[in-house]
């Protein structure tokens, strides 16, 4: 087992990033599946900026993010988002309007056209004038690169457009907290970069919290990133703080080493070892996965 | 249109406005092209153009509303909610097609029977209920989850969709009672107060049990009354009638009283 490791910004779940009053306050959560505890007891703050919601599957970070998004509700904890309780009905009603919410797994209703389904979400936010919505709904199908899209079926669209049509109608009266549950899944390289871009403008005036398997998305564009294991919060802080878990622990060598640890080839042929480095290996720079995988593997105890 | 005509200011107003159908624009345009004096009341600022543009980005760029869409609206639906109804699960052409089967079905029965028509009156009242039931929720939206986070989400569109397949459940029963061996509307109470019961019951428990225990029900009187008595018309004569009609209004206003208690069955 590994010694704790203190992240520079740990501090971050009192204080959010950039030092913004927070928009989403979380205390001792929890919620179950019958006998199945999901969310234990967690506690977590966020401000203006993005922060990356990292973990394996079954650690509970949809269920945090359908609890954020109103569409589930917890068990027992106290929750303030962007200063309502979504607990009672008028302040959760309000708290929809004002945020964005793409699931992990977005529905459509197949007959209708991208700008229908785009469109039907916006009356769903209660946008009623029909030159206004119509206007809003050109912009988030130009956001997300679907303008041309606007009159195609959506049971003609790839999952890739499909993703990118979610995101739009997450994105539609300008959020002021978005929840993104793997957004990323789906889409090419290209449209991976574009919608790293638009989040990452996004996270400049407002909070974006964004579940993901991708700890390369988390180093590209999260300030800041959350590890969630068995429900609770087992790291809080930057992603170089994250990669810092795994500081000393990675290694390269030209033979493959012994032992149990986490070993493969990289493109240059050598062998990369997680873990105790084997003698005579050099060491390597580590990685936001390096950390995430270290402290998934050697660490039982929150990091904070 | 002689050289004293001009455009009148409420017309002038409309289409500054961009009230006007495409017909009237082209009338008044074609005048502002040979009448100065009317030209001089048309403002040319860059705002108004601006506006003009967009009212003609989003005629062109928009597509046309589906035809359940127009058939709404044609009804007086206003745009926005004919939008939201067609995407009703239980208003799809799949669930139609299974309610006509149904009526189809009890009609061929009340033929077949020869003593009337007890099949047809018993499923008429249970179809809204199974209607509404399955209009809403997780299960049958495949949209829901994101739509579920919006404001307009919960008892504002389960009502709003319960009222649409109630309608139009009652609507294709209409139409199909004038096929059965005589006329009859005896199911059209019982139908509006098992609907109004079902939604009232479900501001006190999840619309989906709400719906099933009082569809059970109604078929378990029904039966029921018809053992005993002999006589399966009980439950759709008069003094039944009567309480039908009383019961259907005071359900519509308990359930307009705790319309914000409404539980859609979902998890919230």
């Amino acid at each position: 087992m590994i010694d704790p490791v203190i992240d520079p910004v740990t501090d971050s779940a009192i204080h959010p990033v950039n030092g913004a009053s927070s928009t989403v306050s979380v205390r001792g959560l929890a919620k179950s599946y019958g006998r199945n505890r999901v969310i234990d007891d967690l506690d977590l703050t966020l401000g203006t900026g993005v922060t990356g919601l990292l973990g394996p599957n079954g650690a509970g970070k949809t269920t945090l993010l359908r609890c954020l998004a109103t569409t589930l509700a917890p068990d027992a904890g106290r929750m303030r988002v962007l200063g309502l309780d979504p607990g009672t009905r008028g302040p959760r009603t309000e708290l929809r309007r004002r945020l964005g919410y793409l699931p992990q797994d977005s529905g459509f209703y197949p007959h209708f056209t991208v700008f229908e389904m785009v469109d039907y979400v916006a009356i769903l936010k209660e946008m009623t004038d029909r030159a206004t919505r119509h206007k809003e709904v050109r912009r988030v199908l130009a956001e997300v690169d679907l303008g041309d899209r606007a009159r195609t079926k959506v049971r003609k669209l790839s999952g890739g457009m499909r993703q990118r049509l979610a995101l739009a109608q997450a994105l539609l009266g300008q959020p002021e907290l978005l929840l993104l549950d793997e957004p990323t899944v789906g889409l090419d390289p290209e449209q991976r970069l574009r919608l790293r871009a638009l989040v990452s403008l996004l996270g400049e005036s407002r909070t974006v919290l964004l579940s993901t398997h991708q700890t390369e998305d988390v180093a590209a564009l999260c300030e800041r990133v959350v590890v969630m294991h068995g429900g609770r919060v087992l790291f809080d802080g930057t992603p170089g703080g994250l990669a810092g878990v795994a500081n000393g622990r990675v290694s390269l060598s030209g033979e493959r080493p012994e032992g149990d640890r986490l070993i493969w080839r990289t493109a240059d042929g050598r062998y990369r070892t997680l873990g105790e480095p084997p003698l005579g290996a050099e060491p390597a720079e580590p990685t936001v996965e390096d950390g995430y995988l270290m402290l998934l593997g050697t660490s039982p105890e929150p990091v904070a | 249109m002689n050289g004293t005509w001009h455009i009148p200011s409420d017309l002038l107003e409309r289409y500054l406005g961009g009230d006007l159908d495409v017909a009237q624009v082209m009338s008044v345009e074609a005048h502002l092209v040979r009448c100065a004096r009317c030209r001089t009341a048309v403002p040319g600022d860059e705002t108004w153009l601006a506006a003009s543009w967009e009212r003609i980005e989003d005629a062109v760029g928009s597509p046309r509303p589906r035809p359940a869409e127009r058939v709404l609206r044609h009804l007086g639906v206003p745009r926005h909610l004919a939008r939201l109804l067609v995407a009703t699960p239980t208003l799809s052409r799949a669930w139609l097609a299974a309610v006509t089967a149904v009526l189809t079905f009890a009609i061929v029965a009340a033929h077949a029977a020869g003593n009337g028509f007890p099949a047809f009156l018993t499923v008429a009242p249970v179809l809204p209920l199974a209607g509404i039931a399955l209009a809403y929720g997780r299960w049958v939206d495949p949209a829901h989850e994101s739509h579920a986070a919006t404001p307009l989400a919960g008892p504002r569109l389960l009502l709003l969709r319960a009222l649409a397949v109630l309608v139009t459940a009652i609507a294709l029963t209409g139409l199909a009672a004038p096929l059965l061996p005589a006329m009859t509307a005896a199911w059209l109470l019982p139908s509006l107060a098992l609907a109004g019961g079902c939604l009232a019951l479900a501001t006190r428990v999840p619309l989906p049990l709400a719906a099933a225990a009082l569809g059970a029900g109604w078929i378990g009187v029904v039966a029921v009354t018809g053992g005993l008595t002999g006589d399966w018309s009980v439950p759709f004569g008069p003094t039944a009638q009567v309480v039908y009609g009383c019961a259907a209004p005071v359900l519509a206003l308990v359930l307009y009283s705790r319309r914000h208690r409404l539980d859609p069955g979902e998890p919230q």
